[in-house]
């Protein structure tokens, strides 16, 4: 070893040799070795999304399938189904739409497709529509009594219920048991066969509610219900931003 | 629908409970993740019992000083293994290195990792034995000696000043090593602490628990590999030394135990809306591997356990076996133990819905690579690992000593 190391300990010298083989292997490598478009993140991205770009397309998306099923398309639109797109429950059918004769997407008619979406679970939004697929009507395929392409009960309704099933379950064990849906939504009887058209209505303010639990409310059933003073109340709020209507809850 | 995808969420939304987000059903960390901290962690508590001996001269120690070094060496090469395998596509796994990204937290254990193996650990290792591999080497012939003489880099000079520069690099390596070792197991507590919108997580506590956690996991295993490799291979163990090293894990336990119980204390008494939620994944989803495996089983009983051997010191003193026995039922309940606090804490933080209404759970896979099965492999890795490094460095001669202070100077040069 030259001059200069004898100034160093034996050990440190091979060590200081070692680390400056690392560091010039290491040098060699990332600067001479690796092609420079490897290194550079924006090749890195352009290239990732030109890969993924040019994988092949499955799905056809949503519209592509009005071109020739059109009045399918169309009464679809109008039902609950409206935000599903064919494609989830036929699956992908790009293929098809380029020669339909051949290429058939799958037709799920089996009983057991539906309650993937429709099973009750609790984990499911609020108001969505569930059923218990055991007890429902069973062993009918499930598209003998709704058309899955406009579901809907097949005979009207009578009781809000048959629609909106969580929301009355839930009402039902809630301190507004007593009180009817209609008492506070103005519900249209058409509301029951073309709910999407014809809307019922929806309380709108405070004082709605204040009717039974303002401090000098007067209205039905008002007699039993907690009174509050609308002016101090939870202030500048409607009542529904803390208190949910179908189950209101006090909590301490 | 994506087959799969409807066959997983047929098996996991019947286990459900009360309301979750749609994203939060499939837990995305798993096994492999709780495997990764556990593994780091017995790196950083190896090395810190390394550092007993040699920066508070606990002489007694001095035989699990270079089998606890090539342990932490082999967990240490088997820690980034779990990390890379999580990857969804592991065999991209060099582009992180093309392109380091200096401002990710995640990035970040590549340069922690990098500055502990090479720095401090590959160092440490190679000054502790670079007299010894010089000496070994002239009574060698073929591979082993050329192996010898390459890994002591062709040094041959044994002369007094390269010893005395030995020592003191050492001494300076091993201070450096310390807060190493705290960066490297409380970077990992870190990653987890500083997710502020998992109240699970986010706790400026974690690194330090982690840490903790760490030592009594690193400091346990040693131990535990001593127990088991001294009797295999023909030497006998010396109860000076397990005594002071268990001594040491007792007051890791403790502390460790304190500051998880500070942090519980925190959180009750913060009572913040999550807590609800929380108690009862505590109570139901985690009940077995929290309250039971844990804080039980892994704290509670090898506290009692070694506690009973100090209280009644004569009875045990005695009777060196049932010393033996205790510590080394200990000492397996501990591994369990810590590595039931990694699953808690990974796991545990992804149970529970951001909405703080509902419960998912997880479900192990056996095969494939996020499995158990791949698991296992990883945590018998290091132990392979571990047997060649002992072929290459034999620790023997120090781990058979009687451990005394009078022979120190031998075992140090
Ligand atoms: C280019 C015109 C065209 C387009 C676009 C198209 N289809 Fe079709 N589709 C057909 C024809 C033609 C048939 C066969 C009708 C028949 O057999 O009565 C068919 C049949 C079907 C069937 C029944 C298959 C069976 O086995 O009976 C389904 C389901 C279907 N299409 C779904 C879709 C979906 C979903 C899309 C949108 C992604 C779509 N189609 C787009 C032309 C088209
Ligand atoms: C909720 C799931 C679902 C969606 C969404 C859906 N389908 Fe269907 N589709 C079915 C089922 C189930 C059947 C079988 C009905 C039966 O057995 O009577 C079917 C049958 C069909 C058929 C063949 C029988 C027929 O009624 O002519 C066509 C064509 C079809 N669907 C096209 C479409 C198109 C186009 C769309 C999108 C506008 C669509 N489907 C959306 C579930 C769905
Ligand atoms: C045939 C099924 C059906 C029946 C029966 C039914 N609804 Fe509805 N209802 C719906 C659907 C679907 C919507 C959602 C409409 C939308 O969002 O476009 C809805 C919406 C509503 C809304 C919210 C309207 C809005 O503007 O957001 C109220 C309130 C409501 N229904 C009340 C009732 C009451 C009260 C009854 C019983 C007297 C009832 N509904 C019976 C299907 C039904
Ligand atoms: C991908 C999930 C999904 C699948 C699969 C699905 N649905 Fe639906 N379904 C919905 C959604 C979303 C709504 C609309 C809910 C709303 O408006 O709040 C709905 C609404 C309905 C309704 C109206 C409920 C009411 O309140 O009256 C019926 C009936 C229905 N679906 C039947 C079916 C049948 C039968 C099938 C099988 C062919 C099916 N669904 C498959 C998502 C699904
Ligand atoms: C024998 C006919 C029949 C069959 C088969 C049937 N249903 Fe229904 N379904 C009804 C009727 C009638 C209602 C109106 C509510 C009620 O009376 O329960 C209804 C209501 C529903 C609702 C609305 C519930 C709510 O709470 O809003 C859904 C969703 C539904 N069905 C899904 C299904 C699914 C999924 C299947 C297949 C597994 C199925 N149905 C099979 C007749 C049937
Ligand atoms: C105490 C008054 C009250 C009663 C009784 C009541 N609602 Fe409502 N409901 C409300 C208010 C207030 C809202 C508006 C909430 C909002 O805008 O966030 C609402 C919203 C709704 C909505 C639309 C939003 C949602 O949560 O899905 C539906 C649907 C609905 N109600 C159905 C019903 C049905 C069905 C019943 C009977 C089972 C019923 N309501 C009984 C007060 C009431
Ligand atoms: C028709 C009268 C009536 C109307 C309108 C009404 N409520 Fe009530 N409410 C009651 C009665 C009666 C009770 C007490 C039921 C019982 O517990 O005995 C009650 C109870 C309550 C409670 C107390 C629950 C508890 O835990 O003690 C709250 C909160 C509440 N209602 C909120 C509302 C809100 C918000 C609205 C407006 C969307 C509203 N109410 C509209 C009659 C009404
Ligand atoms: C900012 C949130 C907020 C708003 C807005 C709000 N509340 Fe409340 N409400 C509470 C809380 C919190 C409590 C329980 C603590 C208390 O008793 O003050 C409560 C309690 C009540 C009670 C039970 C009182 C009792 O003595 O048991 C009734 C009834 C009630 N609210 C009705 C209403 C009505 C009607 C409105 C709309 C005019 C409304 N609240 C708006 C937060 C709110």
């Amino acid at each position: 070893m030259g001059k200069l190391f004898e100034k160093f300990p034996d050990p440190l010298a091979r060590l200081i040799v070692v680390f400056l083989a690392l560091v010039a292997a290491g040098a060699f490598v990332f600067f001479v070795l690796i092609p420079k478009p490897v290194k550079d993140l924006k090749v890195q991205w352009d290239n990732a999304i030109r890969q993924e770009s040019a994988r092949p397309v499955k799905y056809a998306g949503f519209h592509a399938c009005a071109e020739c099923h059109d009045k399918l398309y169309e009464t679809k639109k109008k039902g609950y189904h409206r935000d599903l797109s064919c494609e989830t429950c036929h699956g992908a059918a790009k293929a098809h739409t380029e020669d339909p004769d051949t290429v058939k997407p799958v037709i799920p008619a089996e009983r057991a497709f539906c309650p993937q979406c429709h099973a009750y679970n609790p984990s499911r939004p609020r108001g969505f529509p569930q059923i218990n697929p055991v007890a429902h009507n069973p062993l009918k395929p499930c598209a003998s009594c709704h058309n899955p392409h406009d579901p809907k009960p097949p005979t009207t309704p009578k009781e809000c219920a048959a629609c909106h099933g969580e929301i009355a379950r839930t009402k039902a064990v809630s301190h507004h048991v007593q009180l009817e849906c209609t008492t506070c939504h103005v519900t249209p009887q058409r509301h029951k066969v073309s709910p999407r058209a014809v809307k019922p209505t929806k309380p709108q303010d405070r004082e709605f509610c204040g009717k039974c639990h303002g401090k000098d409310a007067s209205a039905k059933l008002s007699a039993n219900a907690p009174k509050i003073d609308l002016a101090e109340h939870g202030e500048k709020y409607v009542c529904w931003q803390c208190h949910y209507p179908h189950s209101p809850e006090v909590e301490q | 629908m994506n087959p799969e995808l409807l066959h997983t969420l047929k098996e996991l939304l019947p286990q459900i409970q009360g309301y979750i987000y749609p994203n939060e059903i499939e837990i995305h960390w798993g096994l492999l993740i709780v495997v990764y901290p556990y593994i780091t962690g017995i790196v950083a508590g190896a090395f810190i019992l390394a550092s007993l001996v040699k920066v508070f001269n606990v002489k007694e120690v001095q035989p699990l000083y270079r089998l606890s070094l090539l342990t932490a060496l082999a967990y240490l090469l088997v820690a980034p293994v779990a990390l890379v395998a999580h990857l969804g596509h592991p065999e991209r796994f060099y582009e992180i290195l093309l392109t380091p990204n200096t401002s990710s937290a995640m990035a970040m254990f590549g340069f922690v990792y990098a500055w502990y193996l090479m720095a401090v650990l590959l160092l440490e290792i190679w000054f502790v034995h670079r007299t010894d591999l010089i000496e070994w080497a002239e009574h060698e012939t073929g591979a082993m000696r050329f192996i010898h003489r390459a890994l002591a880099l062709f040094s041959r000079d044994t002369g007094e000043r390269a010893v005395a520069f030995d020592h003191k690099a050492l001494k300076v390596i091993t201070i450096v090593g310390i807060p190493s070792a705290f960066l490297l197991h409380g970077y990992v507590g870190f990653i987890f602490g500083s997710i502020k919108a998992n109240p699970w997580w986010s706790s400026v506590l974690i690194p330090i628990v982690f840490l903790f956690s760490a030592i009594v996991s690193g400091v346990a295993l040693v131990i535990l590999l001593y127990m088991v490799i001294t009797p295999l291979t023909g030497g006998k163990i010396n109860m000076r030394c397990v005594d002071k090293a268990i001594d040491f894990l007792f007051y890791a336990v403790i502390v460790d135990f304190s500051l998880e119980l500070v942090d519980f204390i925190h959180r009750v008494y913060q009572s913040e809306e999550e807590i609800l939620i929380l108690s009862e994944m505590v109570m139901s989803k985690l009940f077995a591997s929290l309250l039971i495996i844990q804080v039980l089983l892994g704290m509670l009983l090898p506290l009692a356990l070694i506690s009973v051997t100090k209280i009644f010191k004569k009875r045990f003193h005695l009777s060196e076996d049932l010393r033996k026995m205790v510590y080394f039922i200990s000492v397996i309940l501990i591994q369990f133990g810590i590595f039931a606090t990694r699953w808690n804490v990974v796991i545990g933080g992804q149970m529970f819905s951001k909405s703080f209404r509902g419960l998912t759970t997880y479900k192990v896979e056996f095969g494939g690579i996020e499995g158990l099965l791949f698991a296992i492999l990883l945590l018998a890795l290091p132990i392979v690992i571990l047997a060649v490094l002992m072929k290459i460095l034999p620790p023997w001669k120090e781990m058979r000593e009687e451990g005394a202070a009078e022979t120190v100077e031998v075992a140090g040069s």
